[in-house]
């Protein structure tokens, strides 16, 4: 077999692995279903293998490393959506996938399948360091340092059954990013790591203890400049003081983000610190040779960039005009003139944020082999990239979205919504977001006004644990129960990347009906009173909330 | 209540053990058995090693997992050499793991099945850390 | 939850549980029996749900269902449930239509 473009190529052992993984799930299944162990004690061993009691059924969320998928992948996890769901996936905020339909009896023939492919659901779920998250233009941007991919596998490898962190106080993410733009929201995890070249090898500027949930807090620095060398030792110190120290008598207050809270940064890098002094930092030694192997295991994509690439381009959208309005907003400079990177946006107006049936998944797979070296990669905002296009290639690449139905011009823009599974599928959700979301999209869904309005991210989340990520929306919204009925926050402000800041609440809650009422209300203040150029989040930051309030509880 | 045992090294029989606690320890200078509670570091123990031959550390619930930094840290900081045992709520899911982080024996109750211990410990022939295990 | 001390006179308890083997969603039904439709859900008195719930959940694990609890639903056939919750548990995913476990009541208001 070839080696996958963007993503590390198994090796045997990698695949032994697996199969050994599924046979000790298959055994405490079988352990499960006889009575040898109760729920309470299954119910970490199946999280740690990803599967879930929700709503209706078991749901499986399936790992997709530092979001790359090739095109085989895609058509295993279409497999597995035709075969033991219901005929779709959905796509979420931590790249992954969630299958909500899945049996539990099922569930060790479907990590087979999945196996087959070189996937697994490995600590996407339970108290231990969880998929690692990246770039999702990594080693394609125009803007990129340094491609974070390799290091993400030495994560990903290094965090897999580790035996001292697989019963953490709580769950802990890791997010890496290589762009100077912090694509990842590395300040919203428990570590986010940026990355960078430096003469003497890369450097991993460190931060701690960010995350939303119900208590959103912005990450902190805990280290400029860590050398490569120095990466994994300094991880292993990080999560030797937390699995310490972490509080564990009250679920809500066990993330690192309240440990670091408690303590306070400049303490808690003293422990840190001290620790790495205890350590016999040879032994933790991330080699460039062992660097190096990884990435030999990842094949570059041969770009071969046609002359005119450019003039076709433009003469296609120029004969067009539906395709330029996507070519604008669903595309990304590229590192190579002749290249662009391209989002597949899973958001089409009035279905599910996310949401890709079987037949999508195959039809993406198909074009990932023909026009991007069949790699695809997963966001954190739900859509899909293909990282390598040749420009001349756009036109016919847009025209096979548009017959997959994935051809809808918002990236970015207020179609472009994440949203959680809500009280639909989700055990834990105070209200419904999936309506919600599929109303906006509706009133929002007409691309020239979607254009007018420009940069704006709606996020809406369930439940204070926030997986819709309501605090880090330029427009936030977050389902409460009131008195057994579902009620709607609002939140003006959020953002994450380089300026991350957490949304403040605008005022009381309002219905379903009210709350789209009022979003359309405070975009329309916000079309007839910016300024020149201004963005809708650039006028919330200039002005406050207050003259948006006035405008959102107008009628209420 | 039996043992059993994760690294085959010599270890001290169930019913000879008779830990004493961290607060004890100091007026005990005899004493070579300490049982340390989750919350207390194994640094405290710096003073006493050269005596002790049994450290038994204990899982309140098999989700609490600190004993394994503990026992980790024993290995890796103090350089102890000697017998390290868990007590307390573990699963035999949990086997590859206590032993990959130093730990020699765990207390089982007496209609505990000793074979689902032995087949997890055998389980997974591939790992992708290091072991502080010899 | 809505206490089930302050049913009104056209609401009951129903029990439901998920079945152990495919997590699908199950209503207590005749002969202490489950069934995945609220269809076939016994309308329990709050006076008889404590002891049901109490043989229920003793029965469980033998029945194969995890998690028995009580929900209050209006009566009628089949029963609805009140909370959007349940309702969506007895009926289905609000957003998959196709997905619906049962032709949903009348809208009685
Ligand atoms: C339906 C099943 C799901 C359940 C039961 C669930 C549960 C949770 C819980 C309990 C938390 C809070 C943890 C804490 O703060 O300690 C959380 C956080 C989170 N979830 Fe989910 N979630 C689900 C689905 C999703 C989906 C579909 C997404 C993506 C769209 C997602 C993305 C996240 C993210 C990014 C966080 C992180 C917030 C943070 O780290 O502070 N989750 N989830
Ligand atoms: S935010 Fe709440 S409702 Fe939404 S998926 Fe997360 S836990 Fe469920």
């Amino acid at each position: 077999m070839k080696q996958p473009v963007g993503h590390y190529a198994y090796e045997s052992r990698d695949r032994e692995f697996l199969q050994e993984r599924i046979a000790e799930f298959e055994d405490q299944v079988k352990r499960r279903l006889s009575g040898a162990l109760s729920e309470e004690e299954f119910k970490p061993l199946r999280l740690m293998n990803g599967i879930y009691l929700q709503v209706h059924a078991y749901m499986l969320r399936v790992a997709i490393p530092y979001g790359i998928l090739d095109s085989r992948q895609l058509r295993k996890l279409a497999h597995v959506a035709q075969r033991y769901d219901r005929g779709y996936g959905h796509f979420t905020t931590r790249q992954n996938i969630q299958f909500n339909w899945i049996a539990l009896e099922d569930a060790p023939a479907i990590l087979r399948d999945l196996a087959e492919a070189d996937m697994h659901a490995i600590q996407t779920s339970g108290n231990c360091i969880r998929n690692i998250t990246s770039d999702e233009y990594a080693g394609a941007a125009r803007d990129e340092l340094m491609d974070p991919r390799v290091h993400a596998e030495i994560l990903r490898q290094w965090s897999t059954l580790h035996p001292e962190f697989t019963f953490l106080p709580r769950k802990f993410k890791i997010a890496i990013s290589g762009s100077p733009e912090d694509r990842v929201a590395a300040r919203f995890h428990d570590i986010g790591l940026l990355a960078r070249p430096s003469e003497n090898g890369p450097l991993f500027r460190v931060f701690v203890g960010g995350g939303l949930g119900r208590t959103p807090v912005v990450g902190q620095e805990l280290f400029d400049s860590v050398p490569e060398a120095e990466l994994l030792a300094t991880l292993e110190a990080t999560l030797r003081v937390y699995n310490a120290y972490g509080r564990r008598d009250n679920l809500y207050r066990a993330r690192i983000k309240i440990l670091v809270q408690t303590i306070g940064i400049e303490p808690f890098r003293e422990a840190v610190k001290a620790e790495l002094a205890k350590m016999d930092l040879s032994h933790y030694r991330l080699t460039p040779e062992r660097v190096a192997a990884i990435r030999a295991r990842f094949a570059a994509p041969e770009l071969h960039a046609v002359d005119d690439a450019d003039a076709v381009l433009a003469q296609h959208q120029k004969e067009d005009p539906d395709f330029a309005r996507w070519v604008q907003s669903n595309t990304h400079p590229h590192f190579d003139e002749g290249y662009s990177i391209a989002t597949v946006s899973l958001k089409t107006p009035g279905d599910i944020p996310g949401d890709v049936t079987a037949e999508q998944m195959d039809g993406l797979a198909d074009i990932a082999e023909r026009f991007a070296f069949s790699e695809l990669r997963v966001t954190h905002l739900q859509n899909i990239v293909l990282g390598h296009v040749r420009k001349d290639q756009l036109y016919a690449l847009w025209q096979g979205l548009k017959e997959l139905n994935l051809a809808a011009p918002n990236i970015g823009l207020a179609g472009d919504i994440v949203s959680c599974p809500g009280l639909d599928y989700c055990t834990l959700a105070n209200a419904r977001s999936l309506p919600l979301a599929r109303k906006l999209g509706a009133r929002f869904g007409d691309a020239r006004l979607q254009e007018e309005i420009g940069a704006l991210s709606i996020n809406i989340s369930g439940c204070i644990n926030a997986c819709g990520h309501h605090h880090a929306g330029h427009i936030g919204i977050l389902g409460v129960d009131k008195r057994g009925s579902e009620f709607y926050q609002i939140l003006l402000g959020g953002q994450a990347g380089d300026h991350a800041s957490i949304g403040a609440i605008l005022g009381p809650a309002l219905s379903e009906d009210d709350a789209v009422a009022a979003i359309a209300r405070i975009i329309d203040h916000y079309l007839a009173h910016r300024n020149e150029q201004e963005s809708f989040l650039e006028m919330v930051t200039r002005l406050g909330k207050a003259p948006f309030k006035e405008v959102a509880y107008e009628t209420v | 209540m039996k043992l059993f045992n994760l690294s085959q090294q010599h270890i001290i029989p169930a019913e000879e053990a008779d830990p004493v606690s961290l607060a004890e320890l100091k007026e005990h200078p005899e004493a070579y058995a300490v049982a340390l509670e989750p919350d207390e570091s194994v640094e405290a123990l710096r003073p006493f090693l050269a005596q002790i031959t049994l450290v038994v550390l204990h899982f309140p619930i098999f989700r609490d997992g600190r004993a394994f930094t503990q026992a980790r840290s024993l290995r890796e900081y103090e350089d102890y050499k000697e017998e390290i045992r868990v007590t307390g709520h573990v699963l035999p899911d949990q086997a590859a793991f206590l032993r990959r982080c130093g730990v020699d024996t765990v207390v089982l109750s007496d209609d505990d099945d000793q074979t689902e211990w032995e087949a997890q410990l055998k389980r997974f022939t591939i790992t992708y850390q290091q072991s502080i295990a010899s | 939850m809505k206490r089930l001390s302050h049913l009104s006179p056209d609401e009951c308890v129903l029990l439901t549980a998920a079945r152990l083997l495919d997590g699908r969603i199950v209503w207590r039904g005749q002969d202490g029996r489950w069934f995945d439709r609220v269809a076939q859900a016994t309308c329990l008195t709050a006076e008889e749900s404590a002891a049901a719930l109490e043989e229920a959940t003793a029965q469980a694990a033998r029945q194969g269902v995890m998690g028995v609890y009580p929900v209050v639903a209006r009566k009628g056939a089949p029963p609805q449930p009140v909370s959007m919750k349940e309702h969506i548990r007895a009926f289905g995913p609000t957003v998959h239509p196709e997905f619906s476990y049962a032709p949903q009541p009348e809208a009685s208001s």
